[in-house]
């Protein structure tokens, strides 16, 4: 999307990171635009908490019809990634062909060039590539991506 | 809660080049004002939903032009957006505006325009209707991000692909047959395999294409309809609106389901009736997938089963429950902030007895309609009936 | 003395048809270049860089310093070395360095390293000088980046040795201000590569005593095969430059050629192993001894430089107009 240069300098230096918000409350970790609310417990302080980089996909899609700033990737995966630390997030999975991508692959972050801000700069952000490394020896258990919350009760 | 319906119009749903943004919304607004018996003087209060038109048409206000040019000025407008629920919302705040006692005669409306720009461009401008600084900059896009979802309710379910396609073939079976619908024509599984990918697993059949169009419903006290005996007496009686997550990543199928399910619990106490007792259902469904998990989310069937009814029958027209006879979001297209309020157009329709030949369900009595927005941040239940 | 303690390599994965641009714009000749090795749209000398650096640090965030050296930095007004750090999440006070103008800058680096007193310096040469059309059939324009780890306290597996340089005014590959593209005459870089590095090595050889043909490779920077092949007028061996060459396999890899061939060499080398880094860009040459004393872990460059998935030129077009349309 569109940014100014203003919003570039908010947002801007925060992206060349990989990090989760931790919440001090429940010590859960949210995805790193959770700044002010943690998604476990709705606990409204939360710190940047280093990711390692690592995890596998959970959940993924392959993008044919691109939005402007990844015009000419195209077809390119977008991935639910589950890092090893237990937070889930969402991110391109590039240098692979979609057909050998599958819920379980191992992949690791790296840094590429993400999209031109209106009037800002270049956004850099981390994207996946898929990682021949194993999985570290102590993971965190892998969260079910179904049943967090009971369904509805009727009143 | 009563709300009468008094009158009802909408735009046809297709590309619609020599038409502007302005030209739909005063269409739809006249066609529902003729349909009602009313003149521009009667409405005592504009709601005007509509989503994109700072991007689509490089133009804001848009409440405060239609109610300029429908000629409803000195009585206030204003613009109602809430995503893809938007015209569900422009409904619901109709409904409160009579159910409060302030106001006789309110119109609701929804619009969006949606083709001056190329795909590329519309489809940067919806996905502002969700995250596209944090969660849309990894790529993603609706129909890419609806598609996540459809791969964790199959994977979660044993759900194929080609379960999935029976949804779009129902919904295409109907459009055929709606004259106002964008996407007019009938189509088999294989053809809805065979199309072409949009985002794994969706495919162009199961995604709704991109259209404009209006639609507009003139809402009263229930004493007013009720004095009018030659009317049809369709009356709003449930209106119940709840909010969801703002991103796809955190989102699970329980969440979806809780979406529909926590306003719809309310919506039917409001009403007094149960999900046996309805006749016709209008569910958002821009992608296909979304279909059942409203049918689910609406009790109309357990979770992991709403696919079912459109391979076996009972949600199509003479089903136990008949699901988009209107041919859905799928074949109507999803003009933004229409949609909700084109739901409600298309339950009334059936309710009266006047939608077209082929979709009309017999004797409906009692219809809903289901409307949500973002990447599952709005769910908005509407009930209707028809007395006598 | 300044040691080398680690060292990184990224070469992009993505290989463009050479014989087939040449042939579509209707050029001659047998393509110098097996390969291009291409940037996808979404890397650039920045990311390569990324890449590379954190090979060389394995995780390491204690630096001093950062120098970055490239022909081709995605932005002006900023510096390359500082957001390098701060992606990298480098500590802060580090020292931050951006070289430019030619492709000697990485040697340059070295030298600079290996004066600053602020403990391990990370110093990368990363590169990606587009061509557009026809012009690239020439300029076999790729894109690489290498990062080395130096430090001057502790001892690593290669020492830093002495440096000789030289510079000439020649016309032969140049660009000017924000140009989209590099201007050049092949003819005249091929004599004044030779005329420039034969001195260096010359001189180099008076300061250190060890011939040309003793070293156990030559890690020359190379902008074409001619260049490689004019090496043997300068003392050099084949056996010397077989296992550093390749720009026939992958391109001209610009400010991180002559690191890439060091990768190369020091991939190779042992303990007692000499090597000698050769670099010219814009009538400059820098002549670099370099003495290994143990054997060091490699990076195995050799597999990065011939793995690679082929791209279809209409890909590779592509990908062009759309840098193109967003610089880089």
């Amino acid at each position: 999307m569109t940014v100014s240069a203003i919003e570039f300098s908010r947002l801007g230096p925060s992206k060349l990171h990989l990090f989760a918000m931790k919440c001090s409350k429940c010590k859960e970790l949210s995805p790193w635009w959770e700044r002010s609310h943690c998604y476990k417990c709705g606990h409204d302080t939360l710190t940047e908490f280093e990711l390692a980089g690592t995890g596998e996909i959970t959940n993924y899609t392959v993008v044919y019809y691109p939005p402007r700033e990844f015009l000419g990737q195209e077809p390119y995966v977008v991935g639910h990634i589950l890092m090893d630390e237990g937070v889930t997030l969402p991110a391109p999975v590039m240098g692979v062909n979609p057909a050998d991508v599958e819920v379980g692959t191992r992949v690791a972050a790296t840094l590429r060039r993400m999209k031109l801000g209106h009037e800002g700069d270049i956004y850099y952000s981390y994207k996946f590539v898929v990682d021949d490394e194993p999985a570290p020896k102590k993971k965190a258990p892998a969260k079910k991506p179904t049943a967090r919350r009971a369904p509805a009760k009727k009143k | 809660m009563r709300v009468g319906v008094l009158g009802i119009g909408k735009t046809p749903h297709k590309i619609q080049h020599e038409k502007s943004l302005k030209d739909l919304a005063v269409e739809a607004g006249r066609k529902a004002l003729h349909d009602a018996g009313v003149s521009p003087s009667d409405i005592q209060m504009l709601y005007v939903g509509n989503v994109g038109s700072v991007g689509f048409n490089y133009e804001n206000s848009t409440a405060l032009m239609v109610a300029h040019h429908l000629g409803v000025v000195p009585a206030g407008a204003v613009r109602v957006e809430a995503a893809c629920g938007t015209g569900a919302w422009a409904l619901h705040l109709g409904c409160v505006a009579i159910a409060s006692g302030l106001y006789d005669t309110v119109m609701v409306m929804g619009c969006e325009k949606m083709n001056d720009l190329a795909t590329v461009e519309g489809t940067s401008i919806i996905a502002q209707a969700a995250d596209s600084k944090e969660e849309y900059f990894s790529g993603l896009t609706f129909p890419s991000g609806t598609a996540l979802t459809a791969r964790k309710y199959m994977q979660a379910y044993g759900v194929t692909e080609e379960d999935l396609a029976h949804t779009s073939v129902k919904n295409h079976y109907y459009g055929a047959r709606n004259p106002s619908a964008h996407l007019r024509f009938e189509c088999t599984v294989e053809e809805v395999m065979n199309s072409a990918k949009v985002a794994d697993p969706l495919k162009l059949y199961e995604v709704c294409p991109m259209t404009d169009a209006a639609s507009a419903i003139v809402l009263c006290r229930p004493e007013i309809l009720e004095a009018q005996q030659s009317r049809p007496q369709v009356y709003v009686t449930a209106t119940s609106m709840g909010s969801g997550t703002w991103y796809q990543a955190t989102d699970s199928l329980d969440d979806g389901y809780n979406l529909f399910a926590r306003p719809a619990a309310r919506a039917y106490e409001m009403a007094g009736v149960t999900a046996k007792d309805i006749d016709v259902a209008e569910i958002y469904n821009s992608f296909s997938i979304q279909e059942p998990l409203g049918i689910e989310g609406l009790g109309f069937a357990k979770q992991g089963q709403g696919w079912k009814g459109a391979k076996d029958g009972s949600t199509w027209l003479d089903g136990k429950i008949a699901v988009n006879l209107s041919g859905g979001l799928l074949c109507k297209g999803h003009p933004l902030g229409a949609t909700g309020a084109t739901q409600a157009v298309d339950v009334i329709e059936q309710l009266r007895g006047t939608a077209p030949e082929g979709t009309q369900r017999a004797d409906a009595q009692i219809g809903i309609s289901a409307c949500r927005g973002g990447p599952g941040s709005v769910g908005a239940i509407h009930i209707y009936q028809r007395e006598g | 003395m300044a040691t080398l303690t680690s060292y990184g390599a990224y070469v992009p994965q993505y290989r463009a048809p050479l014989g087939e641009i040449q042939k579509f714009f209707g050029r001659p000749g047998r393509p110098r270049s097996r390969a291009l090795a291409t940037p996808g749209l979404d890397e650039d000398t920045l990311t390569m860089a990324f890449e590379a650096a954190r090979e060389a640090l394995k995780g390491e965030r204690g630096v001093g310093a950062v120098i970055t050296a490239t022909q081709a930095p995605p932005f002006a007004l900023r510096k390359l070395s500082s957001t390098l750090a701060r992606a990298l999440r480098l500590d802060d006070g580090a020292v931050h360095i951006d070289l430019g103008a030619n492709a000697t800058g990485l040697l340059d680096a070295f030298r600079i390293a290996a004066t600053l007193d602020v403990g391990p310096t990370l110093v990368v040469a990363t590169d990606h000088l587009v061509s557009y059309q026809a012009r690239v059939a020439d300029v076999l324009s790729a894109g690489a980046a290498t990062a080395f780890l130096v430090d001057p306290r502790t001892s690593g597996f290669a020492t830093l040795g002495q440096q000789a340089r030289v510079h000439d005014e020649v016309f032969d590959v140049w660009m000017l201000g924000r140009e989209q593209e590099p201007r050049f005459r092949m003819e005249v870089l091929f004599n004044a590569y030779a005329a420039a590095t034969g001195r260096a090595v010359t001189a180099l050889e008076a300061i250190t005593d060890r011939p040309t043909g003793r070293y156990t490779s030559i890690c020359p920077s190379q902008p074409h095969p001619q260049v490689l092949r004019g090496l043997a007028r300068v003392g050099a061996k084949p056996e010397q430059i077989a296992g550093t060459s390749f720009v026939g396999d992958i391109g001209n890899v610009g400010a991180a050629s002559v690191g890439l061939a060091l990768c190369l060499g020091l991939d190779a080398s042992r303990k007692g192993s000499n090597l000698l880094a050769l670099a010219y860009g814009g009538g400059e040459a820098v002549a670099q001894d370099i003495s290994v004393t143990s054997k060091p872990k490699g990076v195995d460059t050799r597999s990065k430089i011939d793995g690679g998935e082929p791209i279809a030129v209409g890909t590779y077009y592509r990908w062009i107009e759309g840098r193109q349309q967003s610089p880089h």
